[in-house]
């Protein structure tokens, strides 16, 4: 093969370069709130200092591509912070008794994914709305969760709490990994599919894609990232808490939208809603070295979240005309 | 003869009660292109939805290669070789040209997708359509006789030994249609079946050696093309039997204008020259979507527009806004009731009530006795059956236009503009509309009819001005009306030519 034929042939990267347009604005924000954070606090450029914003990040991170998955097929899920709660419960009270961390990890991963599956069979298969599917499941989940735990306890091994949320950048290597495994779920054609079933559904049913299968997929993955999610969670605080995933379910929606993920589905990218939620972390502890309340930053999440949906929409609107 | 590569056998498919196909059987042979012609609303579509099993039929059977499929559905299609370019497009906009092409049969190595193979498959597919674009480029950033190629291009893909293409070339510029009508030739030489939606008589007759045409859901034509004239094609499609379905036609128009408009551009409107007199129905007809709705919007200040000059009752603009129609005259009954005509959950006399709401002086309080004695009144009069506190949901279709009808009366609006008012409308209540219709007409009202029904059109309009592209490209008088007329205006058909 001539360099020439190869070169017109390179689909991969182009295609990924591709995606990365239209969040170049997210992007400069979030680098600007970082070197800002940098500025105020020099301590974030060494080990510890990444080590230690990277378990702040990595919970709010996993959420949010938990959020984004559902949206891109189409959906939205109120009940992650449940399944967040679910997660930190289920870690806390089996990892330190007979069934040991792997067994713990694996329980938390498997109630994610079932449970995930769950949702997404009543809302492809019996075609009800996402938006009172996951309603219900949040409450159904987060009762669960109370009654494995009723008030926070349990515990998780101390070594695992040092592991995953200690002085070593353990938390900044699970980014990755989660990136790297969304990477893979997105070149597989089931992964693939989901753009597909979600901005179209008929069309792409149309044209072979196995669309319900790509969407159960989607709401079971979603799952399994809010699970673990609460699993570090847990580790993090040491013992587990029913209801530490509140705060995140509108938190998720948050990043997402700020990264540009449409709620109609098939619209944004995953990459959009890991810098969404890295502009919310970041954003609460610039804010704090700025000296403001410490609530404050709900106000200033308001107010950026209208500006990041008005602003690309404003900009469409002219193009438009 | 061998056995056909993709065959229907008798099907027939109802939807709510309506026939759509009757015993339907089509035939499509290898290294043959098979035209498939009808009018609008003739089965066209739910033809190539049960051949490429997207619909299931309720009684006759789908055949490959002889072999009989009962529950077809896509993904078995797809692996018996069909491939389907659709009319609406079905694309992904976020994801590549390669992407769109491949997806639903990407090639996969060790689980993941082979973006190696897919970037040379899909660059092979895009050669035959002669797309040069980057293979990374995301859909979105394509118009739509672009997007239109890469629909071919993703049926190409898939080597198909069948292809059926529902009017590809409505939105594909001179030098696409000839690149798209090069390949279907060589396609057809190499062996591949192919079934051709098209409206565009010439090309067909161009292109094609055998026709199958569809008149209200059955078969009237299936013949080899050769020595057949356009104009019989047209007879064939149209002339259903009509019976008493009309109410006798006698002239009431007046001589002067109520409305007239030169040179008005909208939407995808060009150049748009009517007039309509008092006491006339001026039908609009053409194929779906030549830019009707659009017409009727923009004379109802709905879509922004501009005309070189417009009169209307003695104003010198057209409208600027819905509230500024009715004030001046006009009701607008849209073609899609359940979404832009009614308020499906409320009551039918709120239905009733609304553009007289509408009208009343905004703080005053509803005055709900005279509201009820109005709104039995109209119910009386359009004999809209069912208590008036029920959801205008449970209503029949037929019992709802009468709904989005009525409700207008109370104004007592001077130009009527009618978006198909008889869509998935019974028979019975067709009769009252049209009987409506020219009552209104004969009480000195003007009425704007764009109907997809042709009988409609010759029957109850005193002119037919037909649509193709956002232009009219003719306007019919009485004298001249007849459904040959209109088909033949709509489908740019020369009515004089025969295929070679």
């Amino acid at each position: 093969m001539s360099a020439i034929e190869s070169a017109s042939l390179r689909l991969y990267w182009p295609a990924q370069r591709q995606r990365n347009r239209g969040a170049g604005g997210l992007l400069i924000v979030v680098a600007a709130f970082l070197a800002l954070y940098a500025y105020l606090f020099p301590g974030l450029l060494s080990v510890g200092g990444v080590a230690k914003f990277a378990q702040s990040w990595l919970p709010l991170a996993m959420v949010s591509m938990a959020q984004a998955i559902l949206m891109l097929a189409g959906g939205v899920s109120l009940a992650i912070g449940a399944m967040v709660s679910l997660g930190a419960v289920i870690a806390a009270t089996t990892m330190a008794g007979p069934l040991g961390v792997a067994g713990g990890a694996a329980l938390v991963m498997i109630a994610g994914l079932g449970v995930g599956a769950a949702c997404g069979v009543i809302v492809v298969r019996l075609g009800l709305p996402a938006i009172v599917v996951t309603l219900a499941a949040s409450f159904i989940v987060g009762g669960a969760a109370l009654l494995i735990l009723p008030r926070p306890g349990g515990t998780i091994p101390a070594w695992l709490s040092d592991l995953l949320a200690g002085d070593k950048p353990v938390a900044a290597w699970l980014v990755i990994a989660v990136v790297v495994f969304w990477k893979l779920y997105l070149a597989t054609p089931l992964g693939l599919s989901l753009y597909a079933a979600g901005e179209n559904p008929d069309a792409a049913y149309r044209a072979g894609v196995p669309v319900d299968a790509a969407r159960i997929l989607a709401y079971a993955v979603s799952g399994l990232l809010a699970t673990c999610a609460g699993l570090f969670v847990a580790a993090k605080t040491g013992s587990g808490d029913p209801v530490i995933g509140e705060a995140f379910t509108l938190n998720s929606i948050a990043a997402a939208v700020l990264g540009g993920v449409g709620f109609l589905g098939g619209k944004g990218a995953m990459r959009g809603a890991l810098a969404g939620s890295l502009l919310l972390s970041v954003m609460i502890n610039v804010m704090y070295f700025l000296g403001f309340p410490p609530v404050a930053h709900y106000i200033a999440q308001g107010l950026i979240i209208i500006g990041a949906v008005a602003l690309p929409e404003f900009s469409a609107r002219r193009r438009a005309l | 003869m061998p056995a056909p590569t993709l065959a229907a056998r008798g099907v027939s498919k109802s939807f709510f009660g309506n026939a759509v196909l009757r015993e339907v059987s089509i035939a499509l042979q290898p290294g043959r292109i098979h035209a498939l012609l009808g009018e609008n609303g003739a089965g066209k579509s739910t033809l190539i939805n049960i051949l490429s099993g997207a619909l299931l039929p309720d009684a006759g059977a789908v055949e490959i290669d002889g072999r009989v499929f009962r529950g077809l559905n896509p993904r078995d299609a797809h692996r018996a070789g069909i491939a389907v370019v659709q009319q609406e497009l079905g694309l992904t906009t976020q994801l590549s040209i390669a992407e769109n092409i491949g997806i639903g049969a990407l090639p996969r190595r060790y689980g993941l997708i082979d973006y190696r193979g897919l970037a040379r498959r899909a660059r092979a597919a895009m050669d035959l359509v002669g797309l040069n674009e980057d293979l990374a480029t995301p859909v979105g950033d394509l118009p739509l006789g672009r997007r239109q190629m890469v629909e071919i291009a993703r049926a190409l893909f898939r080597e198909p030994r069948v292809l059926i293409l529902d009017e590809p070339t409505s939105s594909l510029s001179a030098h696409e249609v000839e690149t798209l009508t090069a390949l279907l030739d060589r396609l057809r030489a190499k062996g591949t079946a192919i079934l051709y939606i098209s409206h565009r008589l010439n090309e067909v007759m161009r292109l094609c050696q055998h026709v199958t045409v569809l008149k209200d859901g059955v078969v009237t034509a299936d013949r080899p093309i050769e020595g057949v004239e356009a104009a019989d094609l047209v007879r064939l499609m149209v002339g259903r039997d009509t019976g008493h379905l009309f109410p006798a036609w006698t002239p009431s128009a007046d001589r002067d204008p109520i409305l007239q408009v030169s040179g008005l551009s909208s939407g995808v409107l060009r150049d748009i020259d009517m007039s309509i007199r008092r006491g006339e129905v001026l039908g609009i007809g053409g194929l779906v979507g030549q830019g009707q709705e659009d017409l009727l919007l923009s004379l109802y200040g709905a879509l922004p527009a501009s005309a070189r000059t417009a009169e209307f009752n003695r104003q010198r603009n057209l409208p600027a806004s819905v509230r500024r129609a009715n004030a001046l005259g006009l009701a607008y009954v849209p073609a899609d009731r359940k979404r832009e005509g009614l308020h499906l959950i409320h009551a039918i006399g709120w239905n009733l009530m609304l553009p007289s709401l509408a009208r009343a002086f905004s703080l005053s309080l509803r005055d709900r006795s005279k509201e009820r004695v109005l709104a039995t009144a109209l119910a009386d009069r359009f004999a809209i059956k069912g208590d008036l506190t029920r959801q205008v949901r449970a209503l029949s279709g037929g019992n709802q236009q009468k709904v989005a009808l009525a409700k207008w009366t109370p104004a007592e609006p001077q130009v009527w503009l009618l978006n198909d008012p008889t869509r998935g409308v019974d028979v019975e209540t067709k009769r009252e509309i049209y009987a409506l219709l020219r009552r209104l007409a004969s009480e000195g009202k003007a009425i704007v009819l764009s109907s997809s029904d042709t009988p409609e059109l010759v029957h109850l309009c005193d002119r037919v001005a037909v649509m193709r592209e956002g232009r009219i490209v003719a306007t019919i008088e009485r004298e001249a009306l007849s459904e040959g007329a209109i088909v033949a205006a709509a489908m740019g058909a020369d009515p004089l030519r025969t295929a070679a």
